[in-house]
């Protein structure tokens, strides 16, 4: 939809840049403290997205613990890189998630190094639902059939967004693929779509065998009886046990916490090599501009670990399938660091 | 029937305020009904999810509608989906029938409203599996037949074909985004431009730009010599007072026939809003008996671009309820309301949230009835605004599209360029003698139709793919066949005819 991803809204940013202006010169001016109006950007356009979804509960409550005015805005990626490039007041903030550096490491245009460019604050949530799944009625029956199946020489069609997130579970797939049956790894082919309705859609049209979904959007479609076209099935979820295990007991929709611990590891392996398995938990960031105050860095962190303390947040978190996982600015960014390294070279093996 | 206990006077005050609310932002050039929804959408949080619902959906319905306003009294389309409109809405508007014109446009867009929700109630989830029919290749092709009526449209085939190409290949510059499967890599421009082109122009300060502001550009030239934008335009007990449901009568075909085409292309997800008015207004080119009129001020184009633009909303409704898929850029954003209540939409959505999809029929039944009164009477005193001197008023039009077009995207200058830029392109096309409404048309439509047509391409590996993928894309052929053969005709009668008028 050419025109979701342009005409997108705005009138909040004029009557917002009028008091931006405003807001700006009468706040009192105090030194490394967040102050007036604040626009928090993130990585994509859509509001019904995780990453809207997960913003608006954490602005929501740093703007209510700090009292201040603060809006998320959903710009997309090279927008909201570039908007957060030319504010280093600290009255433009960013959310998002590994897409900043996967996006840089599949080498995509409008990506740079999030941890030359910018400061990666603290890690907020975890959204534990990226998932692979294959018609209802498909003869793969575990994700060990499908790497079976290609290490055998039967193509398998892997329908994902490239150069992301969607991608990254596809690259690991075909690095196991390289490991257990060296050679046969290009028996997986990538089929390259957008939307999570063109996902689906090539499933339904039998032009993918595997699509990369997520247990938000695609639980329903796994309560549909097997001989409608649409049915499908879990065979893999990316995250760690460990972050599902944290997630309500109920689950998501009509499946349990306990149905979807059968699709993550060790239930489902895919190996890296030297008997490590390969996870991935898509998770939520701050990134702010490079020039800005440390003391906003700081006072942000104190904020958000008060927060935290709390102990609210985390159930609003949970009930919307969120898993809390608040890390201080520091810590975050050495963890995503060590994150992006590790996948750094399941991109490059496979190359 | 126990929903009926969770409607309360609250839930019809908002459903009805959001229908007011969204016919004042679609009639403001720059301000879409996706935006009404957008700036709202946080306010879901405090009302809950019914009453948001209901004032979500009059937003949405009164969007769509008010686009209307200044696509008939100014030829501007307020939203990208009224351009069919200003075809024939601002001739009659230029003939003094500027009321007229908008009571025809409120009724057909109560009608298609009407008929939309209807089906979307009765029919949401059969028509969802009939949709997913729909691959890249049926999508490309319901896209050419949009295209198609470019050569109807054109006054000179061969100017307006090229016209229309010129306008696609406007809607290529930018990147070929990896939100639509593609590599993200920029073509069609020099590095320096990148940083303002990424994503290429933004379709509505085009839109605006090239029927907005160009216009002004014209009249300028003309000076101001009258005072008044329109002395002839009549209000009260003038001409235009003349309106009766006569007009309706023989269009009845076209009405409903419109109404069923938006609402089928917003059924379907990833052809955008723009495609069902265009369609629409197509089909009844070629369909009916006389559309000699069609372009130069006749009812019946404004039937069936309006009843086709409010039927999408129903429409874009049905996949957003049965499949967890939005249908427009409007429903993208609604779709957030439900997310935000940690409401699941899905295949399942309808059978387990039976009263939440109670709620929502009413709420969108309500708006298009309260977007009807407001409207209907309300005309008289829209239709004013041409009255207001063109001195004053273009001054302001001006800073409403620059103000628009600045907001569309979270206050990006360049689009205010792109809006001067598309003004001055518009002017020019005009007078070197080139079709603005193929162009333009090429432009919304393009991008679309190179995403679905490389992509068909992918997953087939060859050209055969687009005739022999499924009867579908075979009837499809049909009708661009005949869409492209009947406007030959129409051009070599008229050809003829001019023939013998320069003999006689």
């Amino acid at each position: 939809m050419t025109i979701s991803k342009k005409t997108f809204i705005g009138l909040g940013s004029v009557a917002m840049m009028a008091s931006l202006t405003f807001g700006a010169g009468i706040a009192q001016a105090q030194d490394g403290q967040l102050r007036g109006n604040i626009r928090v950007v993130i990585g994509s356009t859509s509001t019904g997205g995780d990453t809207y979804q997960n913003s608006s509960i954490v602005v929501d409550k740093l703007a209510e613990h700090l009292d201040l005015n603060m809006k998320v805005d959903a710009v997309g990626a090279s927008s909201a890189f570039r908007t957060l490039d030319r504010d280093s007041r600290g009255n433009t903030l960013m959310i998002f998630h590994d897409q900043s550096y996967l996006g840089h490491l599949y080498g995509v245009q409008g990506y740079s190094d999030i941890f030359e460019e910018y400061t990666v604050g603290p890690t907020v949530a975890i959204n534990p639902g990226n998932a692979y799944l294959v018609p209802k009625n498909s003869p793969y029956e575990t994700l060990d059939d499908i790497i079976a199946a290609a290490g055998n020489g039967e193509t398998v069609r892997v329908a994902i967004q490239p150069g992301g997130v969607s991608e990254i579970g596809f690259s690991a797939l075909k690095n196991a693929i390289a490991i257990e049956h060296p050679g046969m790894e290009d028996n997986l082919v990538a089929v390259n779509t957008g939307s999570q309705a063109d996902k689906n859609q090539q499933l339904f049209d039998g032009q993918a065998d595997v699509i990369n979904g997520t247990v938000q959007a695609n639980e329903q479609f796994t309560r549909l009886p097997e001989d409608d076209q649409k049915a499908m099935r879990f065979v893999w979820l990316t995250a760690r046990q460990d972050t599902i295990e944290q997630a309500p007991e109920e689950g998501l929709g009509q499946t349990s916490r306990e149905q979807l611990l059968e699709y993550v590891e060790p239930n489902v392996h895919v190996t890296m090599g030297d008997d490590e398995t390969f996870t991935f938990d898509k998770e939520f960031f701050f990134l702010y501009n490079k020039d800005m105050d440390p003391g906003i860095v700081a006072q942000i962190d104190e904020a958000l670990a008060e927060i935290y303390a709390e102990g609210e947040i985390q159930e609003v978190q949970k009930n919307a399938f969120f898993i809390p996982n608040f890390k201080p600015s520091g810590e975050a960014s050495e963890y995503l660091y060590e994150k992006m390294s590790r996948y750094e070279e399941i991109i490059e093996s496979i190359k | 029937m126990e929903f009926l206990s969770l409607l309360d006077i609250t839930f019809f005050l908002l459903a009805g305020f959001g229908a007011l609310i969204g016919i004042i932002f679609g009639a403001i050039p720059g301000m879409t009904a996706t935006m009404a929804v957008a700036v709202c959408l946080p306010l879901t949080y405090a009302l809950g999810l019914n009453h948001g619902l209901a004032l979500l959906l009059g937003l949405y319905v009164g969007g769509i509608s008010g686009g209307m306003v200044p696509a008939v009294l100014l030829n501007i389309p307020g939203t990208p989906s009224s351009i069919t409109t200003t075809f024939d809405g601002y001739p009659m508007a230029q003939k003094g029938e500027g009321e007229k014109a908008l009571r025809v446009c409120v009724i057909a867009s109560l009608v298609g409203g009407l008929i939309s929700a209807a089906v979307l109630f009765l029919f949401a989830p059969l028509l969802a599996d009939f949709s997913i029919k729909f691959s890249y290749v049926e999508k490309f092709l319901i896209i050419l037949l949009a295209l198609t009526v470019i050569a109807s449209l054109s006054s000179n085939m061969l100017i307006g074909i090229f016209s229309g190409v010129i306008g696609i290949w406007l809607s290529l510059i930018g990147d070929y985004s990896i939100s639509d499967g593609g590599n993200g890599k920029t073509r069609l421009m020099f590095d320096f431009m990148e940083p303002f082109l990424f994503e290429g122009f933004s379709l509505l300060p085009v839109l605006i730009g090239i029927f907005g502001i160009s216009t002004i550009l014209l009249e300028a030239e003309k000076g101001v010599k009258s005072g008044l934008t329109n002395e002839r335009v009549r209000i009260g007990k003038g001409v235009s007072a003349n309106f009766s449901l006569s007009i309706f009568k023989g269009r009845l075909t076209n009405l409903v026939r419109s109404s069923f085409i938006g609402t089928f292309v917003g059924m379907l997800p990833g052809v955008g809003g723009s495609a069902a008015s265009v369609l629409a207004y197509t089909q009844e080119k070629n369909l009916a008996k006389d559309s000699s009129q069609m372009g130069k001020g006749a009812p019946q184009g404004l039937i069936a671009s309006e009843s086709a633009n409010n039927a999408l909303t129903g429409g874009a409704l049905i996949p957003l309820l049965s499949l967890g898929i939005p249908g427009d850029s409007t429903t993208a954003v609604l779709i957030g309301a439900f997310t935000l209540q940690g409401i699941q939409v899905g295949p399942l959505f309808i059978p387990e949230n039976t009263e939440t999809w109670y709620v929502m029929m009413t709420a969108l039944v309500f708006a298009n009835f309260v977007m009807f009164f407001l409207m209907f009477y309300a005309i008289k005193y829209i239709a004013k605004v041409v009255l207001v001197p063109k001195h004053i008023l273009f001054p302001i039009i001006v800073m409403m599209c620059v103000v628009g077009a600045y907001a569309i995207n979270y206050g990006i200058m360049f689009d205010v360029w792109t809006l001067l830029i598309f003004g001055i392109l518009g002017y020019l096309i005009q007078k070197v003698g080139l079709e603005v409404a193929p162009l333009i048309i090429g432009f919304i439509l393009g991008s679309q139709a190179e995403i679905y047509f490389v992509k068909s391409l992918e997953s087939a590996g060859t050209l055969s793919i687009f005739f022999t993928k499924s009867p579908i894309a075979g009837v499809l052929w049909l009708l661009i066949l005949a869409s492209v053969m009947f406007s030959l005709m129409m051009s070599l009668k008229s050809r003829a005819k001019r023939r013998q008028e320069l003999l006689g």
